[in-house]
């Protein structure tokens, strides 16, 4: 009973509840501000921490809640982006538009392979996932429609007001940020979130107890790409061409692995932490070349070794902090009669 | 007959991705750990063999031992030191680790080799052709499809035969059981990764000799034996080389179809076996 009471004592209070909602319409409001203050360096910048961010909750999402470890997910960014490009310049849509149908583009994708992927379990799935963009790269460097190696040019951005570039992409960036945040702490209160924690832990008995353990995997699957390919399409603004070895390249799996594995995976704080942590390095020590590349890694194989469930992961366990509770209250002594 | 020559061939290379794959298969099959940085261990033994090349004076393929010692050694201290403090049932951990050690792996050798292609110097051998039934054959190639070939029946009698290899088999069925008969299965794990490197360790050293490697050349070779183990079924010795010989042909094949496809027809046949046997060729039956 010991364990409950603590459990209790630490669960958090119904104000929290509230604050969070307070919380993430300041953040929103900064993000409507920041263009207006911020000068163009600084604001391309925070565009990418945002994204990054945003994409490794993606990779949290499949990896550390659903279990699926995915190192394929470069192909969802591509995706993403390619579908933008694709409508922007053979369908003539505005491109800021065009960023609103990314998901569905890398998200159908996703649900189109996810009944052959989904045939493979485990260490099976995480290979597959990989093959399985590395099929697609090369499908569409072939693909003349594609740009093939040459890649695409998002022409209709030069008729555009060049000054509106960054604001607009900051803001899309942000509100994939933010956005993925609500998704992730709204989907782990729902049940599709417990019925997902279930199937992570133990796929058998999570049937047994009447989950569709296909269904949560899928809807968790497509979320996640569909994410993925938003924040892809966003990327690509900015440089406004995209090649296949630039959209489909396994770095952004990398770094996205990087974050969740530092931070923690299957904690909503530890990609916050772990973004903290690549960008920090990464603007430290980005003029010493290769040796940013090892520190990077060398970090991610002491962390492994000291703290495996990642930074946050281990503080949480520790102490049972959170800044984003998403643990239910569990039944009161009450419920029970005791 | 040039059709014939072109299987012929893709069964040559095929025995190399096989030796890719059987170290994976190893590893996973006795430590249950997916490797990720097993595609720069066989780079660094390709580069550990271009640097013994230039320092003793005999031929290179005589070698190939040496490197799979010294190799051997590291695989034992890396599992003692770093990787046995992570596995366990969990088996995400150990493959994040490989992860971090890939990258750190893979941008050491950009420091200390740079990133031109690099290959060991074969001497006359390398362009040599042979006539075997009216097919013009490399000699290496063919050198290296025996050498490749006579590890997989080295490695299957001392699975099979020997005190070690009988342990390796049972640690690799139940880690925690063995411990009952006085096996310490952390050193068999060690020993496990340490045989899977050499492996890995002559597979690198033979693609050194047959074409170029760069710090980059990792990725590639890790997809390679990732496949080939996936087509053979986790942990499947033979099941690896079967795969091997069709990811070679594949590979070939398709090249000589579609110039510019790279590694595309492997994946779609990997894909394709996959979806008609979830658990690989070895898995079939269950």
């Amino acid at each position: 009973m010991a364990a409950v009471t603590t459990m209790l004592s630490r669960s958090p209070g119904r104000h929290h509840l509230l604050l969070m909602p307070a919380v993430l319409l300041v953040l929103a409001l900064c993000a409507v501000a920041a263009p207006f203050v911020v000068g163009e360096g600084l604001l391309r910048l925070s565009s990418e921490i945002l994204l990054i961010f945003a994409m490794a909750q993606m990779w949290n999402l499949l990896s550390g809640y659903a279990g699926l470890l995915s190192i394929g997910h470069q192909v969802f960014v591509g995706a993403g982006a390619y579908g933008m490009f694709a409508l922007s310049i053979h369908a003539g849509v505005n491109p800021y538009v065009a960023i609103a149908f990314a998901p569905f583009v890398s998200g159908l994708l996703a649900a189109l392979v996810a009944p052959i992927l989904f045939r493979l379990r485990d260490a099976y799935f995480t290979i597959g996932m990989w093959v399985f963009s590395e099929i697609v790269t090369i499908l569409v460097g072939k693909s003349n429609w594609l740009g093939g190696q040459n890649g695409l040019t998002l022409s209709a951005l030069r008729d555009m007001d060049p000054d509106w570039i960054s604001p607009i992409s900051f803001w899309w960036a942000a509100f994939a940020a933010i956005g993925s945040l609500v998704l992730l702490a709204g989907l782990m209160r729902s049940r599709l979130g417990l019925a997902l924690l279930a199937v992570r832990d133990n796929d058998v008995a999570a049937s047994s107890l009447g989950i569709d353990v296909w269904r949560s995997r899928f809807i968790a699957f497509v979320i996640s790409a569909a994410g993925t390919g938003l924040c892809g399409a966003i990327y690509f603004l900015g440089p406004a061409h995209i090649l296949p070895a630039a959209g489909f390249d396994p770095n952004w799996v990398v770094i996205m692995l990087f974050i969740c594995v530092v931070g923690g995976l299957g904690t909503i704080e530890g990609p916050i932490v772990g973004t903290i942590v690549y960008f920090g390095l990464r603007q430290a020590f980005a003029t010493s070349g290769n040796w940013y590349l090892i520190l990077m890694g060398s970090v991610a194989v002491v962390v492994m070794l000291v703290a495996r469930k990642g930074l946050w992961g281990t503080l949480h366990a520790r102490y049972g902090i959170s800044l984003i509770p998403i643990r239910r209250e569990p039944p009161s002594d009450k419920t029970f009669g005791i | 007959m040039a059709w014939l020559e072109t299987i012929v061939n893709g069964l040559l290379v095929g025995s190399l991705y096989a030796l890719f794959g059987l170290g994976a298969a190893l590893t996973f099959g006795v430590a249950k750990i997916v490797n990720v940085a097993h595609g720069e261990f066989i780079v660094l033994s390709g580069f550990i063999g271009i640097m013994l090349v230039g320092i003793i004076p005999i031929h290179p393929l005589l070698l190939v031992p040496l490197v799979i010692v010294i190799v051997f050694a590291i695989g034992f201290i890396l599992q003692m030191t770093l990787l046995n403090r992570v596995v366990g049932k969990d088996p995400i951990p150990p493959m994040l680790l490989t992860f971090g050690l890939s990258i750190v792996l893979k941008n050491a050798m950009v420091e200390v080799f740079g990133a031109t292609p690099r290959s060991i110097n074969m001497g006359g051998l390398r362009f040599k052709g042979m006539e075997v039934f009216g097919m013009t054959l490399g000699v290496l190639p063919v050198i290296i499809f025996v050498i490749s070939v006579s590890l997989f029946v080295a490695l299957h009698f001392f699975l099979k035969y020997t005190r070690v290899g009988r342990t390796l088999r049972a640690t690799g069925d139940e880690a925690q059981f063995v411990q009952l008969f006085g096996v310490n299965y952390r050193r068999a794990f060690g020993v496990a990764t340490a045989l899977a490197l050499s492996m890995s360790a002559a597979a690198g050293m033979m693609l050194a000799m047959r074409s170029t490697i760069t710090p980059f050349t990792g990725g590639d070779r890790l997809l390679i034996a990732f496949e080939v183990v996936i087509i053979g079924g986790l942990g499947s010795m033979w099941g690896a080389l079967i795969g091997g010989l069709i990811l070679g042909v594949t590979h070939l094949v398709g090249l000589r179809i579609d110039p510019n496809s790279g590694l595309l027809y492997p994946d779609i046949v990997f894909f394709i076996i996959l979806t008609i046997m979830p658990r690989g060729i070895s898995g079939w039956r269950q």
